[in-house]
């Protein structure tokens, strides 16, 4: 036993498992003796960056992020954005004073008209703020007095892969951390039995080859990869190796982690490696998490009638429904960063019944989860974000009939929702042109919505950062400004 | 709280000279502070100068800036202004400005107050000086490495610590060379050696072995982004193996590093273009196609040219040059024009630059240029289809959707091709194609032309070469270049001691850390192109660049062969172990991790080589995120590709094996130069429950049946010795048979459950073998298997 065992031990478990040599040494190369490694830990006990003061920056707003994205592109008219004065130009070809010569995908580019497409769903004002959505939203249109519109998003991807990459790592060029991870990165987790960041993934109505996602959009990119999202599979295990094996029962596993921690701590006592004692540690988190996940994703404890709320695809895992009544449950244990990707709205054709099919799929467990968050108390300090990775084109792809129509991908403008923690409540921000082909109001990037985010989370999006390659990157690059007008 | 201060002030002053020493030395004390605090605004980017202040050469940072200061007055550090700014306690007036959230500590400004005063001379960046080869410390060591390394031990007050023991050091350099364990056979033998030579008798076996070569390309692949798939989106399959063959087989046959870099680069515009030089070129072909359907081909051909440059200038350079397509280079002496010069290099490929395999449009295969690979019979046979199709297609002139005939042959032409092996390659256009620099970094917005070039700050391309990838090859392997060889013999050296002595080994630039050892550095970057004492390997002496005969000379060295043991005083000293005061001690890479196991286990299938194999991995990990393309619904190999090492894994770039990311190893989407080491709960899980090692548990408890003896205990010594290539002590036998006799007990009451455990993976349990036992014995092998010391070399 030498000084630093004792030091070590005399830290909480959660603060040994939080700081591993390399955690906090990664970046740096001073020696910090391990004297000093009480100062480096906040109150979660969760490792700081030692090139930044301790995080968060500034109280935080949101304890936790529940971000459902709508992977392959949500029409924003037909469902956020009405224009019923359209419906007097239907057909007529998208003039050029309104394109200004934006660049089109390569899928519409050579269409020899573009006729204008106007919505045929129908608009309502709901709750005293009289926030409009279409008809296909029947619940979260309830929760109009809850939600922030915000109308005027806007990206410079036109690709569904570098669009969705751009969201969440801000960049549309792979290799860079993703949101999730520069959160784990800067906050840790606040329950010592799951990670910091969990990701859900589902299909529904969707056609087959609708857009696919992938690894990297999790990705810790050049953080440590520690801070990759946990990604719960939509079958199968809920997370890859977490049962023990058929024929070795919780008893068994026990004895088997006393004695790789018996034989560790042995060679601990030789090698003096503090990689050791994390290791051990691990191992120890490890058998709690296979108690801990299961009992998260086992619903069997609901009441009837708190499943019913959300929909019948409830009782399928890996259909957005499930995924929203874990994510109740992850934000109820603390998880920081509960990430829901649905995918499926890639609408290029056949748009009015597809999208149908996607509001059946989401729209109701969507309110079912926030209603549910309000009444646990949960929604005052989870922030929820709600959208896609560009918008629609107001002209259609492919042939416009009465009943029918497509639409391409629309960078220019896009509605995005956000709830909760410090976002003002009923309030619509921007506007768009008769169109709703360019903004005419308060334009927000993709940045400002991260910087935002980050915000609420208790950290200011330029010191949130991480030297790599000699720069010191950041998820905002050198951009992104608060979207104060939608602060509470 | 710790703030950033006085960290960067202990960085200072652990590696820099302590400030006692006359003279500071530009290179070491000041570039860095210069660049990190002021190069952003007042550096080589030459378009974004902030208040006409450049301090990045002295010539510019001696001119009075906009209002009429002088940043650096020499001699006069009172008159300068750039010191007034830096103490400034006024928020407007303060450099660097407080929105930049850096602060120079007491100790970096007495470093610029110092250097101001001493003259304030300036010095070119280190990594861009060709290495000269310095004077080896006298009277230290007879080995350089630990002349060098003892001679800085003694500056710091420290000593070398004592060397390893031999079980671990056997252990520790066969999985450094190979990145597989040493049989019990191989152990015994060394600690029995007692005749000089004994351990260089070892590392010549090593560098024999076709595992290193297997063991070297691992890491190969990571820097090339090599990939069984396209990329993006539906991320259809392609098929690079071949290339991974040749990378494997260059290894073995220590074909030296020159010559390695110049075939990737170049192999086919060399005189003699064998078809082994251009299925080298692969390594430029590696990279993600995009096939997605909307996207503009433009974008995604410059995409692709840039990929070449960027991968390039991090494998072989060092160099940030990513940091430089949009805009000059904000730390290095880069400019972007000089990005698109070396753009121009790679922009003349005979290539679209997207995704088109069947019929032009985008699926699964490999996109022109190919090679196909065929013997000659399959050539002959290859021509004569062809002729058929060419028949076919001039009789059914006329006839809409062509003649039944033509459907067929050309459906058996392309069933015979899918039969052949093919390669994605390099071949140049005649024509080369016109690059431009591009605003901003946008494909669509050519600036002025440019031709092929390299950056002036570096030395010109050597005489006689020519302009194209082949001179660019020359270029990178010359005499006169300053950073290949330094960037390649410290990756090495990372590999052997953990980090690197260049701890930024993705960047050499003027970012980087300053070396720990430079004068080492220097000394095996110049012993490296020019060796006079790196020794022969297996009776061959050393070439130019020999990778080997490098490995063998390091390895060698007393400072890696210490001991990895950890006090506490070094623990506060130097945690890194930077300084090397003791041998290094870190985690196997996960492909180590999961070959180590199948091969102490006996299953590991030693086959070299060969297309990629599909081992165990959780079902719908390929068809979570996307319902279409050829890769999905993915079915492991029964047999033999169950247990082929790690490097061989099929590898989809969007949905790449969880048990291999969760090991830090990277997508491959991009090139990777480095890879974090992390100590994860689901690490953990992983070697405690997946199949593979649960069945290489299994399969290693069998062989403590059959070569372990009569009694647990000569079991449990038997496999604690196989496993952790040391004799366990008394303490650590006594846990594990505790732990095996109270399993026994269990498993005998439940045998339904031994039954299944022992079930687990593809091979069938040994049926002579008692049920319960075998279960009891799978999980002692599985505790085993699961320890740090075992997953680590120490």
């Amino acid at each position: 036993m030498n000084c630093n065992d004792s030091i070590l031990l005399a830290l909480s478990r959660e603060q040994r498992e939080a700081v591993s040599r390399r955690t906090f040494l990664g970046r740096s190369a001073s020696g910090i003796g391990l004297a000093a490694l009480g100062g480096l830990l906040n109150s979660a006990g969760a490792a700081v960056s030692p090139e930044e003061k301790p995080l968060p920056h500034f109280a935080p707003k949101a304890k936790r992020i529940i971000y459902l994205f709508q992977s392959g592109a949500p029409s924003q008219m037909d469902l956020f954005d009405p224009k019923p004065q359209l419906e007097s130009r239907r057909g007529e070809d998208l003039p050029g004073s309104i394109r200004k010569g934006q660049r089109l995908t390569g899928m519409t580019s050579g269409q020899k008209t573009f006729p204008v497409a106007p919505s045929i769903m129908r608009f309502a004002e709901h709750g005293q703020s009289g926030m409009q959505f279409s008809h296909l939203m029947p619940h979260m249109s309830r929760l109009a007095d809850d939600w922030c519109m915000i109308r005027s998003m806007h990206t410079e991807a036109i690709n569904h892969d570098p669009a969705i990459t751009f969201f969440q790592t801000g960049s549309q060029l792979a290799g860079r951390p993703s949101l999730g991870s520069w959160i784990s990165y800067g906050l840790g987790s606040d329950n010592k039995d799951l990670p910091a960041f969990v990701v859900l993934t589902s299909f529904g109505s969707g056609r087959k080859d609708d857009q696919p996602i992938y690894d990297r959009l999790w990705g810790a990119g050049f953080l440590p990869s520690k801070h990759q999202g946990g990604k719960f599979r939509n079958q199968g295990q809920p997370v890859l190796y977490l049962a023990d094996p058929k024929g070795v029962d919780r008893g068994l596993r026990r004895q088997t982690l006393d004695e790789i921690g018996g034989l560790n701590r042995a060679h601990h006592a030789v090698m003096g490696d503090p990689e050791i004692q994390t290791r051990i540690a691990q191992y120890e988190m490890a058998f709690r998490m296979q108690s801990s996940v299961p009992e998260l994703t086992d619903v069997s404890g609901e009441p009837q009638s708190v499943l019913e709320r959300y929909g019948p695809d409830v009782k399928r895992p890996g259909s957005y429904a499930a995924n929203c009544l874990l994510a109740r449950r992850l934000a109820e244990r603390d998880v920081r960063f509960i990430q829901l990707y649905h995918m499926g709205w890639d609408h290029h054709g056949g748009l009015p019944k597809a999208l149908e099919g996607q509001c059946r799929d989401t729209d109701q467990p969507t309110w079912a989860l926030m209603s549910e968050l309000k009444e646990r108390g949960l929604l005052e300090d989870t922030l929820v974000v709600w959208g896609g990775e560009f918008g629609r084109t107001i002209y259609s792809q492919g042939a416009l009939t009465e009943t029918d129509y497509g639409r391409d991908h629309h960078p220019r403008c896009f509605t995005m929702l956000l709830a909760g923690a410090g976002i003002q409540r009923g309030k619509v921000l921007g506007a768009t042109d008769d169109y709703c082909y360019n903004i005419t109001q308060d334009p927000v990037h993709v940045h400002d919505l991260n910087a935002t985010i980050l915000h609420l989370m208790g950290m200011d999006h330029t010191r949130l950062t991480f030297k790599y390659q000699g720069r010191n990157f950041r998820l905002t690059d050198v951009h992104g400004e608060l979207i104060r007008a939608i602060l509470a | 709280m710790l703030k950033t201060s006085p960290l960067c002030g202990f960085v200072a002053l652990l590696f820099c000279a302590p400030l006692a020493q006359a003279g500071v030395a530009f290179n070491r004390d000041i570039r860095p502070l210069l660049s990190e605090n002021c190069f952003a605004c007042h550096g080589p980017d030459k378009d974004n100068i902030k208040a006409g202040l450049r301090l990045d050469q002295r010539e510019w940072a001696l001119r009075p800036a906009k209002s009429g200061d002088r940043a650096i007055v020499p001699g006069k550090p009172e008159e300068s202004e750039l010191l007034k700014r830096i103490v400034s306690g006024d928020a407007d007036e303060v450099m660097p400005p407080p929105k930049e959230h850096k602060q120079m500590t007491k100790e970096q400004v007495a470093l610029l107050r110092q250097w101001i005063a001493e003259g304030a001379h300036y010095e070119g960046h280190w990594a861009f000086q060709p290495p000269q080869r310095p004077v080896v410390p006298p009277g230290e060591a007879p080995h350089p490495v630990d002349a060098f390394i003892r001679a800085r031990l003694k500056k710091e007050g420290l000593a070398p610590a004592p060397e390893a023991a031999r079980e671990t050091l056997i252990r520790r350099v066969t999985l450094d060379l190979t990145g597989l364990p040493p049989t019990s056979a191989e152990v015994a033998a060394f600690v029995r050696d007692s005749r000089p030579g004994a351990y260089e008798r070892v590392v010549d076996r090593i560098l024999a072995a076709p595992a290193y070569g297997e063991h070297m390309a691992q890491q190969w692949l990571d820097f090339a982004r090599y990939a069984d798939s396209n990329g993006f989106q539906a991320d259809y399959s392609r098929q690079q193996w071949p290339w991974r063959d040749w990378v494997i087989d260059s290894f073995n046959r220590n074909q030296p590093f020159d010559e390695f870099t110049v075939e990737q680069i170049a192999g086919d515009l060399l005189p003699d273009p064998t078809r082994s030089r251009v299925v080298a070129t692969g390594f430029h072909r590696n990279h993600r196609l995009n096939g997605e359907g909307g996207l503009i081909p433009e974008e995604w051909f410059v995409e692709t040219v840039i990929d070449r440059v960027e991968t390039t200038g991090l494998t072989w350079l060092g160099l940030t040059l990513n940091c430089c397509r949009c805009h000059d280079h904000k730390y290095d002496p880069i400019t972007q024009k000089e990005f698109f010069q070396f753009f121009a290099f790679f922009n003349s490929v005979d290539e679209t630059g997207t995704l088109r395999t069947e019929n032009g449009k985008a699926g699964a295969g490999n996109t022109d240029p190919v090679l196909p690979l065929w013997s000659p019979a399959e050539e002959k046979q290859a021509q004569i289809l062809r002729s058929r199709v060419r028949e076919a297609e001039s009789a059914s002139v006329g006839a809409k959707g062509g003649t039944p005939e033509l459907k067929a042959a050309r459906a058996e032409e392309k069933k015979f091709m899918a039969s052949v092996p093919s390669v994605m390659v390099m071949k140049e256009r005649q024509e080369p194609r016109q690059a431009f620099v591009l605003k901003r970094g946008e494909y669509d917005k050519p600036g002025e032309p440019v031709g092929r070039g390299v950056p002036a700050s570096l030395p010109p391309l050597p005489e006689g070469a020519p302009l194209n990838r082949l001179g660019l090859a020359q270029w990178m392997v010359a005499d006169t270049q300053p950073l290949t060889a330094r960037v390649w013999v410290n990756r090495v050296w990372e590999r052997l001691f953990g980090v690197g002595i260049v701890k930024t080994s993705e960047n050499f630039g003027a970012q980087a850390e300053w070396p720990v050892h430079l004068d080492l550095l220097d000394w095996l970057a110049v012993e490296f192109m020019r060796p006079s004492v790196l020794p022969s390997v297996n009776g061959a002496s050393a070439s130019r660049w020999d990778r080997k005969a490098l490995l063998k000379f390091l390895v060698l060295s007393e400072t890696y062969r210490q001991s990895s043991q950890v006090t506490p005083r070094l623990m506060e000293r130097d945690p890194e172990n930077r300084l090397l005061a003791r041998g290094p001690r870190f985690r196997l890479s996960g492909e180590a991790v999961r070959d180590q196991a199948l091969a102490l286990s006996g299953l590991l299938v030693a086959k070299v080589g060969g297309p990629s194999v599909r081992p165990y991995m959780p079902a719908g990990v390929w068809d979570e995120t996307t319902r279409y393309g050829d890769l999905r619904g993915y079915k492991p190999d029964q047999g033999g590709g169950l247990y082929r090492r790690s490097l061989y894994t099929i590898w989809k770039r969007t949905a790449a094996p969880p048990s291999m990311l969760l090991f830090d190893a990277p997508t491959r989407e991009i090139c990777a130069v480095k890879r974090s080491r992390s100590n994860t709960p689901l690490q953990a899980l992983s070697l405690l429950n997946e199949v593979t090692y649960v069945e290489a548990a299994r399969a290693l408890a069998q062989r403590m049946f059959r070569e372990g003896g009569a009694t647990h205990s000569a079991r449990l010594a038997w496999a604690f010795r196989v496993v952790t290539g040391r004799e366990g002590l008394p303490g650590e036998l006594a846990i594990l048979e505790k732990g095996l006799l109270a399993r026994l007990e269990s498993y005998r009451q439940q045998p339904g459950a031994a039954a299944d455990l022992i079930a687990q993976g593809a091979s069938k349990a040994d049926p002579t073998l008692p049920v319960p036992d075998l279960a009891a014995y799978t999980l002692s092998a599985n505790v085993l298997l699961n320890l740090d010391e075992v997953i680590t070399r120490e």
